[in-house]
């Protein structure tokens, strides 16, 4: 019992540094998504270097505090393991219509490896306790892989506009989702929405990267042009 | 439901079943009633195992309140999501005072809106409504047929969808049916797709069922745990529908800033990374402002038609000034008169030759005079107009004149004989005349409006004649670096810049200026021209070329700016206005280090004065 706790000890460091690790993809993820896509103009991002890759972020101050608020949270959520899924949407000004959303899915390894020591933990449970193969984590990366992983995944999102729909330029706005355990602690700032998906919309999947806790699978969606 | 994408995996029922049995409370309960018995064994005849422990366990948990109170919270909030347009005040209250789980949920919302028409068939009394849906009358049990229906195809359609928008309905077979007999193959029939399924939505199911644990857990204390059965039937309906139940899906609700300008897509994608501002080196040169130096010119006639400054390739500003032609050396500063004419006429027009040893001087009498600067004194003169000869050009030793006739005389400086043709084109007043800097084109403009190209071979006729401009042209300009390039200016009722291909007679630009365009200057160094403007503006405006993107005006004169000549080293424009003042303007400064790629004719010599003669006067 005290070598589980051990371990799960372990576990929670590691845990500590991969959603660190995520919550700073998602900061380059929008700011990258709002570059790429237009919602603000380029004059207002600059380059820094992330990833090995020049990654654009925002200088506008507006936009800034408002990237930082909601990391902010994603950070407190991330390291208590409450999210699934982040989303990005982009927003038609005009028409209130969602235009574009970007997804990404979190999978923490941890949950399941967790659930099943609970239910070993009862009686009579282990018939039922499934091994969970296909949920493992993966074998240990080194930080090079993941960002390598990372660095492709960015260079995918840059590569997107070419197959995108051309926005409305400057007349999109964007929001930010999250897919939150239900037990989680809600800000004021955050409240309840629909998933806002994209009606007829156009999947493509792009890559993934994990780590030793987390795994991020890249969705963007997008309306079909008429 | 065989296309289910997104289905339960087996383990997670293990789950499920793990808890309950953790609880001690095995589903074996005998069952107080007959007929769910017989629903039990109805389904277990369908493939889920797991679909009869399920009723048996509703039937029992009857009367355990807070439980079915969670349940309902669970029901009622997936309900809810599907079923939005229903609302129930009366049953949720109940709710919520029964079950702190549901309070635990965070989603009040969502069982104020649900519970009410869900559980409409049951007795006003909360506790029996409660136990309604379990009981599975008929008419609840369509209602989560109905819930059942509205997922199923959803989680076909996509994992991950909205409830709140998932109207279709693709289950026909078990929608109608109402009995809860039907309404539980149809359950069965679910679970069994998930348990068939891939596992792509394992990791939802998962989070799900752990979360339902972990509440059993701290529930147990306080009261029963609400059926797994229930509970494996929610994530399932969950499952179905791609939200996990204990998942909710939050925005952040600030509105993000609006952009700060608007954007154009089309510079983004094709942004360089540093900033785009350093791609305009040659827009964002530093052009000055603020005139250099600036001199008295009193007595200068306010005559659009007249040329009255020129600046010579040594250096030399020369004026015309009512009857005085005066010098100004731009190396010392030294100002000398150079010649008064007859009290009878004045002076029209002023041209340097190409060595800048003399000066032509046309008179209004039509007389050209030409002087020898050095040395002050009157080399000829020559005779031929009839009326005031407002331009001149030199091409070496061919001085080309322009009279108000009209006509334009070539004349030979060196031989007796000084007219050597005759251009015939202009009807009107000639006012602009230019000689390419090759000597082998001469373009001239008149009050005709007219511009005329000349080849040099042969002045029989003009070789191009252009009609566009709707005003008097005086503002000609060879282009330095493109010998076929001409650019021409209308007046005041024109306002256009007008450029010409003189080799096929092409416009190949146009600008409209806004003013009346008084003279124009090519850049030697930048690929730039100037325009002087007379009213309205009375500026100098910089235009780039070939993108006519004026890169700056500069508010020049109080009046019309007459006038303009640039300095033999090209980087310096003067300009005469009907304000009296002359005023010298550094615009083209060159860059440091970069040497000027063209040369301006009469070649570009800064301040050197030692240039070698190029033609003779007898």
């Amino acid at each position: 019992m005290s070598a589980e706790k051990d371990k799960s000890k372990v576990h929670k460091l590691s845990l500590k540094g991969s959603s660190k690790l995520i919550a700073e993809f998602f900061e380059y993820s929008i700011n990258t998504i709002l570059f790429q896509r237009g919602v603000y103009p380029a004059e207002d991002f600059t380059a820094v270097k992330k990833y090995g890759l020049n990654m654009l972020v925002t200088s506008d101050d507006q936009v800034k505090a408002y990237i930082k608020k909601i990391m902010s949270q994603l950070n407190k959520w991330m390291t208590g393991g409450k999210i699934s899924k982040l989303v990005v949407v982009i927003t038609s000004k005009e028409t209130g219509e969602n235009v574009e959303r970007w997804q990404f899915d979190v999978q923490l390894f941890n949950k399941l490896s967790k659930k099943s020591s609970k239910d070993t933990s009862k009686p009579s449970g282990k018939e039922n306790a499934v091994p969970t193969e296909g949920s493992e984590p993966p074998p240990e990366k080194t930080e090079k892989e993941i960002q390598l992983e990372i660095q492709s995944i960015f260079r995918q999102i840059t590569a997107s506009v070419t197959f995108l729909p051309q926005l409305d330029a400057g007349n999109c706005t964007f929001n930010v989702l999250v897919y939150a355990d239900a037990d989680s602690e809600v800000p004021m700032e955050w409240g309840d929405s629909d998933a806002k998906e994209i009606e007829n919309g156009e999947k493509v999947q792009l890559r993934s990267f994990s780590t030793s806790n987390h795994r991020v699978d890249t969705l963007v969606s997008y309306r079909l042009a008429d | 439901m065989a296309t289910a994408s997104v289905s339960t995996p087996l383990k997670n029922h293990h789950g499920i079943f793990s808890t309950r049995t953790a609880g001690g409370r095995m589903p074996l309960t005998p069952s107080p009633r007959t007929r769910t018995t017989s629903l039990a064994t109805n389904t277990s005849n369908h493939s889920s195992p797991f679909t009869p422990p399920r009723q048996r366990i509703e039937d029992t948990r009857i009367v355990s309140q807070s439980a079915y109170g969670n349940v309902s919270s669970y029901f009622s909030r997936s309900v809810s999501r599907t079923l939005a347009h229903r609302d129930s005040p009366k049953s949720n209250i109940a709710k919520a005072k029964a079950s702190p789980k549901h309070l635990d949920l965070g989603v009040s919302d969502w069982t104020l809106t649900g519970t009410g028409t869900a559980f409409g068939q049951t007795p006003s009394k909360s506790a029996s409504r409660k136990k309604g849906p379990l009981r599975t009358k008929s008419g609840k049990t369509t209602i989560r047929l109905d819930a059942g229906d509205r997922f199923i195809p959803n989680r076909t359609a996509s994992e991950g969808i909205a409830v709140a928008g998932s109207g279709k309905i693709d289950g026909e077979n078990q929608r109608p049916k109402t009995s809860n007999g039907e309404g539980l193959t149809a359950l069965a029939n679910a679970v069994s797709a998930f348990d068939l399924g891939g596992h792509a939505a394992e990791d939802d199911a998962t989070i799900a069922l752990e979360g339902l644990n972990l509440d059993d857990d701290n529930d147990t204390t306080s009261y029963t745990k609400p059926p797994p059965d229930t509970l494996a039937y929610e994530s399932s309906l969950a499952t179905a529908c791609g939200v996990s139940l204990n998942t909710r899906i939050l925005a952040f609700k600030p509105a993000p800033p609006e952009s700060s300008k608007p954007i154009d897509l089309r510079s983004q994608y094709n942004r360089p990374l540093k900033p785009a501002n350093a791609a305009s080196a040659q827009f964002r040169r530093r052009v000055l402002t603020a005139p250099e130096r600036v001199l008295d010119a009193p007595g200068l006639v306010d005559d659009y038609y007249l040329n009255l400054l020129d600046w010579s390739s040594g250096n030399q500003v020369a004026i015309g000034l009512e009857r005085s032609v005066y010098v100004w050396s731009a190396e010392s500063g030294t100002v000398s008169c150079l010649l008064e004419t007859a009290a009878d006429t004045y002076v029209s027009s002023v041209k340097w030759s190409g060595d800048g040893a003399y000066v032509g001087v046309g008179l209004g009498s039509g007389e050209i005079q030409i002087w020898d600067v050095e040395d002050g004194t009157k080399l000829r003169s020559m005779h031929g107009h009839d009326t005031r000869v407002g331009v001149m050009g030199w091409n070496k030793h061919i001085l080309s004149s322009g009279a108000r006739s009209g006509l334009v005389y070539n004349h030979d400086v060196r031989v007796a004989q000084h007219k050597v043709a005759e251009l015939v084109s202009h009807t009107s007043e000639v006012c602009g005349l230019e000689w390419r800097s090759d000597g082998a084109q001469l373009a001239t403009g008149g009050n005709d409006n007219l511009v005329s190209i000349w080849d040099a071979r042969s002045l029989g006729a003009p070789k191009f004649q252009k009609t566009n401009h709707k005003a008097a042209v005086k503002a000609l300009s060879w282009c330095p670096w493109q010998p076929n390039l001409l650019a021409t200016g209308g007046g005041s009722y024109d306002r256009h810049i007008h450029f010409w291909n003189t080799t096929t007679g092409a416009r190949t630009n146009s600008i409209d200026t806004g003013s009346q365009v008084t003279s124009l200057r090519w850049s030697n160094h930048y690929r730039e021209i100037v325009s002087s403007s007379g009213f309205p503006d009375n500026s100098l405006s910089i235009w780039s070329y070939p993108t006519l993107v004026r890169n700056v005006e500069i508010p020049a004169h109080e009046t019309r700016v007459l006038h303009s000549c640039l300095s033999p080293d090209g980087q310096m424009l003067a300009t005469a206005a009907a304000d009296e003042s002359l005023k010298f303007w550094k615009i083209f400064e060159k860059k440091p280090g970069s040497a000027s790629a063209i040369s301006r004719e009469g070649g570009v010599t800064g301040n050197g004065g030692d240039m070698a003669k190029q033609i003779t006067i007898r």
